[in-house]
Order: structure tokens, then sequence, then C-alpha cells
């Protein structure tokens, strides 16, 4: 998908409708498909009846007539300010999508796309679960004309003016193939995969796990005692070993799948900027290539695992407003660095936020008994196990008492790595021990603010600030400021609402 | 609130609106009411079923939970009387609870859009629940309850006029 200096004319721009690929419905067919596959699998194991085959037949024959509909009653028409997309038979929709308010253009290949040539095009703007629209397929040469349509026709409804010949410009980041091992050794995408497959082995009844280990114990053993003796699976040491060695090899497994994940999902990264958009293409055998605006990014991420740490790597992610969810939330932008050094990261953060002094930040400590406050939980934890470990085994559980100083030595070190930093153009916020990450947006994608206090917060004279953006995680915000001096909290709040109210975005 | 921060004022002649009486009263009423047919749903079954000396004790019991969660549910309820909130220049501010208080803010330019509530009884006692939609996930929807019918409409007026000339905030 090496594009050298894509032009627009392959698509039809005449003003009237258009179809997708004729081959397109094959495709409808093949993704409504994917989704009964589970049912599908279940019918083949548990039923063995004559009649589910029928049934079957039947289902996959009303597809393949959804399909066609699908095909015959899409269709799409290229404005000059937006796209507007017909469907849809009995419940008919039109849709009109200004060229201006796409944020994300995503396009994905999968292995059989790439066969015939064709490519899905989504369409994002933001917030929804779905996309705008989902073109299922286009040819591939219009599919990039379509993204290259989208970029141009965007920026004039945004004033700037388009640099024709910036496409060539080389990548911000490419990763080599070393570096896409070190992700897959870093990352635990393997890890994902065995925990699904460990539930669906779960689901299926058979006690699979008793099986695998007592498999495993007779190889192990088999081989340990052909050279240590008749008796030796009696000994400690045997069984020892034989666990161990299976620990070892189920991690040395994992890792393996890690890379070959990371292979198939990053091979070839590239990330380019053109036009104020910001493109991203990946993928060994499926390819993936999403962009977006660069000023549609809501708020930026680096994190920093331990593992991270021993290669002397850390990532780089992005939220964009769209709320796309499931299927859809891994094709859109999210990474601009899956894995960097820590300068190649900090150079992306310069060259995409020049202005926002990145580098020079004045990192501001939090409140000086956050420790006690950031313990607490783990104390209680704590004390209620000691409790109930006492209440069972009698003194001897007091012994548990001896976590109490190791958990106020981790908040201790939890209260050190965190702080807040903000200066006119960017908030961010730093925390983690031995996973750091660093969070941070620019002032104006401050969507609101809020400043709240607990009972012990008010106590220690602290309070927590929440500076929510779009875009951002369900699960935790990743702005959100806590344990920090209450006066400081306040200072920071009033000043940011200063600066919104000030900005008119 | 005297021991709640009282966070930079950057207009001070516009005040807190506290929400009136009868709104508390009705939040609390209805709030209690909605904690008591919880226990009412769960118990009724196995009270149906149950007989003689049991059903009586069940009965006992029943009366029991229902009159604690309706209390709890009252005491929820007027939490409602720790809410405050103001409109102005910068935006709309909302003060709520004691000991664990909290204040948000949504300038002007970062409203969504804003939808006005009026419950059945709500409307009987001329209060309306104002919604102010963000675009962000975790504040997505500041709801100010109990309002007076008349500050909500102006309310919503005076937000509504500003989203107007406010542009794209993504």
């Amino acid at each position: 998908m090496n594009d050298p200096a894509i032009d627009t004319a392959a698509l039809p721009q005449d003003g009237l409708e258009h179809r997708l690929h004729p081959l397109s419905w094959l495709f409808v067919l093949l993704a409504h498909l994917w989704q009964f596959i589970p049912a599908l699998v279940l019918l083949l194991f548990a039923g063995r009846g004559d009649r589910n085959d029928l049934y079957g037949l039947i289902a996959v024959i009303v597809l393949v007539v959804l399909s066609l509909a699908q095909y015959f009653t899409y269709r799409y028409r290229l404005r000059s300010d937006a796209i507007v997309v017909r469907s849809g038979w009995l419940h008919r929709s039109v849709r009109e999508i200004p060229y201006a308010r796409i944020h994300n253009v995503n396009l994905h290949q999968s292995l059989l796309h790439r066969l015939v040539g064709v490519a899905e095009v989504r369409l994002e703007s933001a917030g929804g679960i779905k996309p705008e629209a989902q073109m299922r397929v286009l040819r591939l040469d219009q599919a990039e004309a379509l993204e290259a349509l989208v970029r141009q026709r965007g920026h004039a409804a945004g004033g700037d003016a388009p640099q024709a010949d910036a496409l060539e410009a080389p990548p911000l980041l490419a990763m080599s193939n070393g570096e896409v091992l070190r992700l897959g050794l870093i990352s635990n995408r393997g890890m994902l995969v065995v925990a699904a497959a460990a539930g669906a082995l779960a689901q299926a009844g058979d006690n699979v796990f008793g099986m695998l280990v007592e498999r495993w114990g007779k190889a192990v053993f088999g081989w340990f005692t052909g050279f240590a003796g008749e008796h030796a699976h009696d000994s400690p040491v045997a069984i020892g070993l034989a666990v161990a060695s299976m620990v070892v090899v189920a991690l040395v497994l994992v890792r393996l799948l890690s890379v070959l994940l990371a292979f198939l999902q990053y091979h070839g990264f590239t990330l380019r900027e053109d036009d104020a958009r910001i493109r991203v293409e990946r993928g060994l055998l499926a390819r993936y290539r999403s962009s977006a605006k660069r000023r549609r990014i809501q708020s930026w991420s680096l994190h920093e695992g331990v593992l991270h740490r021993w290669f002397k790597r850390r990532s780089l992610r992005v939220q964009t407003a769209s709320g796309q969810r499931g299927e859809g939330a891994q094709r859109s932008l999210k990474e601009l660095a899956p894995i960097a050094t820590p300068a190649e990261c900090d150079a992306l953060i310069r060259h995409f936020l020049p202005e926002a002094g990145w580098d020079a930040l004045a990192w501001q400590p939090l409140h000086r008994h956050a420790w006690w406050r950031i313990a607490v939980p783990g104390l209680l934890l704590v004390l209620v196990g000691t409790a109930a470990l006492a209440w069972h085994v009698g003194a001897t559980g007091l012994l548990a008492l001896a976590l109490l100083p190791l958990q106020l030595w981790r908040a201790h070190r939890i209260a050190d790595a965190c702080g807040h930093a903000c200066n006119d153009r960017l908030v961010a916020w730093r925390t983690g021990w031995l996973s750091k990450r660093w969070s941070f947006a620019e002032i104006g994608k401050i969507q609101a603010v809020r400043l709240a206090q607990s009972p012990l917060d008010r106590r220690l004279g602290m309070a927590s600030l929440l500076l929510d953006t779009a875009g951002a995680s369900a699960f935790g915000a990743p702005l959100y400021l806590r344990q920090l001096p209450a006066d400081v909290a306040r200072d920071l709040s009033a000043r940011l609402v200063a600066q919104l109210a000030r900005r008119r975005v | 609130m005297s021991d709640s921060p009282d966070a930079h004022a950057p207009d001070p002649a516009i005040d807190w609106h506290a929400p009136p009486a009868r709104a508390v009263r009705l939040h609390a009423t209805t709030n209690a009411l909605w904690f008591a047919v919880i226990p009412l749903l769960a118990f009724a079954i196995p009270l149906f079923a149950a007989d003689g000396e049991q059903r009586l004790r069940m009965l006992a019991w029943y009366v029991g939970v229902t009159v604690a969660a309706a209390f709890a549910g009252a005491y929820s309820g007027a939490r409602l009387r720790h809410q405050r909130w103001r409109l102005d220049a910068a935006g709309l501010w909302l003060r709520q609870g004691r000991l664990w208080w909290r204040e948000t803010h949504v300038p002007n330019s970062r409203v969504q859009h804003v939808d006005l509530k009026h419950g059945p009884l709500e409307r009987r006692f001329g209060l309306a629940t104002l919604v102010v939609h963000t675009a962000a996930v975790h504040l997505s929807g500041i709801t100010v309850r109990g309002l007076d019918e008349a500050d909500a409409e102006q309310l919503r007026g005076t937000l509504a006029k500003q989203l107007d000339d406010a542009g794209d905030a993504l």
C-alpha cells in the first residue's frame, strides 16, 4: 500500500451515485459468517443430526440474499463538500458526511482482500460506537483515492492550504523487525490469547487442564526417570522440577505467541504525516492503515513498564474522539509508537506538539502526606487479612503484619513517582512506580473539570482534580490528578478554567 | 459548606443557587419510595409461598427491611440540599455533596447540548432537571436536579445561546 502520488482520479466524481466493488457482497457475507462462527462450531459439535445441516444451509442462503441486497442498495455519491451514502431497501437511510467532520479514515485489507485487490474503508466522526460509514469493499486504488480526497477536502474546509508534495516525506517512525520482536517480547498479547483459549477449554467441560498436567508430568517424569532411577517420581525434587519446567515452557510459549502476534499486527509499521494528518500502516498478512487529523487528537499517553525499561523502550499512544468499541477500536489510530526509544518518543511529541514545551515541564510533587493516603487501601487490606488469618490459624497469623512496612514503603515509592505539570499549552500527569505512565493533553482539549475532596482528603488537606477529555478510556480517566495539596488543586483548576473560558477552541 | 474549599470565584457577584426546599422534599420522598420498592419485589414471591407462623416472621422482617431501605433512600435523596449551581461568564458550576464534596465545571464552549427533563411529579411541583452534555467520557452528562422551572428555562436558554457561537470543541 505504498503510494506513489495518489491522485483522486480513480474515484468517480461525476456527482452521480455509485455502487461498491462488485464483489463486495462476498465480503459482507464473510463478515456475517465470521460472526456466526461460534454458533457454527457449536452446531458442528453439539448437533449431529441431518436437520441441523439443513438449518445451516438455510441460514447461509438467507445471509447470501441479505448480502446481495446490501450490495444492490448501498450507493455512495461524492459531492464537493460531503459524501452521501444511501442504503437500505425497506428501511432506507441517507447519510451525509461532510469531509471536514471526518476525524479518522481507516483502511483495512485482510489476506483475502489483498488477493482480490480491494480494501474496506471506515469513516469515523467524533463520538458514536459505530463508524459513520463502512464501505465494504472498494477497489484498492479507489479506497486510497477516497482517503486522499477526505484529506484534501477536509482541509479545504478547514482553511489552510494542503501541501501537495508532502506525500513522500520520510516516515516519522518505521519499525524494523528487531523492534517488532522487542514489542512481542514486551507485550503480553500472547497471554490474552492463552486466557481466551483457557476460557474456551474450560467451557468445553472436559477436564482438559487435568489431562494436560498429567501428560506433561508423565512425559517429564519418563525422561527424568530415564537417568535418575526408578523411584525418582516420589521425590519432591522430581515434582518440583516437573512443575518448574512446565511453567518455564508455558512462559516461553506465551512469549513466542506474543512475538508471532506482534509480527502479524505490526510488521512494517510506519508512521507518516502529510497535510496535518497522521497516518499509520501496519500488518503482515492483513494490512491496516488508519489516519487521523493531528488536531483531532484529544490526549496522549506514554507508557514504560518493567519490561519496557529492560529493553530501554517506551510506547506512545493517543486518544482520538471517535468512540469506537470492539472491532473498530483495534483499527482506528491509537498507537503512534507501539515501541520506541525514549528519545524517539520525545522527538515525536516535540514534532506533533512543537510549542507545548514537553521537555521543559516543571513537574510538581504530590501533597507531602500523599503516600499515607495511597497506603490506606493496602493497609486496610493487610489488617483485614491478618485478622482473618489470626482467626483461623491463631497467633502465627499475626506474622502477616510484616506486610505493613512493605505497604508503606510501596506507597512512598508510588507517591514519589507521581506528579503533575502544567504550562500554558499542556497539562500532564505522571503516575506509577514500576510501570510508569505519563498522560497529557493540550489544555484546549479539556472538556470538563471536577475538583473533589473525600472526608479523608479534607483531613489531610488534599484534593483531586479530574480533567476529562473526549475519547478517554471508560476505565479510569488518564488525567485524574490525585492527592494534590488542596490549594494547588484549586489554583490549577482556576487557572485551567480561566484559560478554557478565554480560548475559543 | 463552611469547611469546603471556597473555590476561586471569577465573579463573586453571582450567587450560588440552592435547590428549593420542595425539590429536596420531593427528591427524598421519591428516592425513599424507590428504595422501598426493591425489598417489595425481592420478598414478594417468598412471602406468597410461605405460610402460617413463617409468614408472620417474614412479614416482620419485610416491614423492617422496607422501612430501613426507605430511610436510606430518604437520606440519600435529601443530600440534594447540598447541591449548589451557578452560571457565569466561564460556564456552568455545580457543587454536590458535603462529606464527599465535588465541584464540577463545564466551560460554555464545551457544552454539546442541553436536555431539560420534567418528570410527571416534577411538573406537578414546578420543578425540572437539566442535563448538560459534553464530549468528555466521564463527565459527559452533568445533571442539575431540582431546578425551579423558571430557573431551568433560563439556564437552558443561556447555555443554548452560547452553543451557537462556540465552534467544534473536538
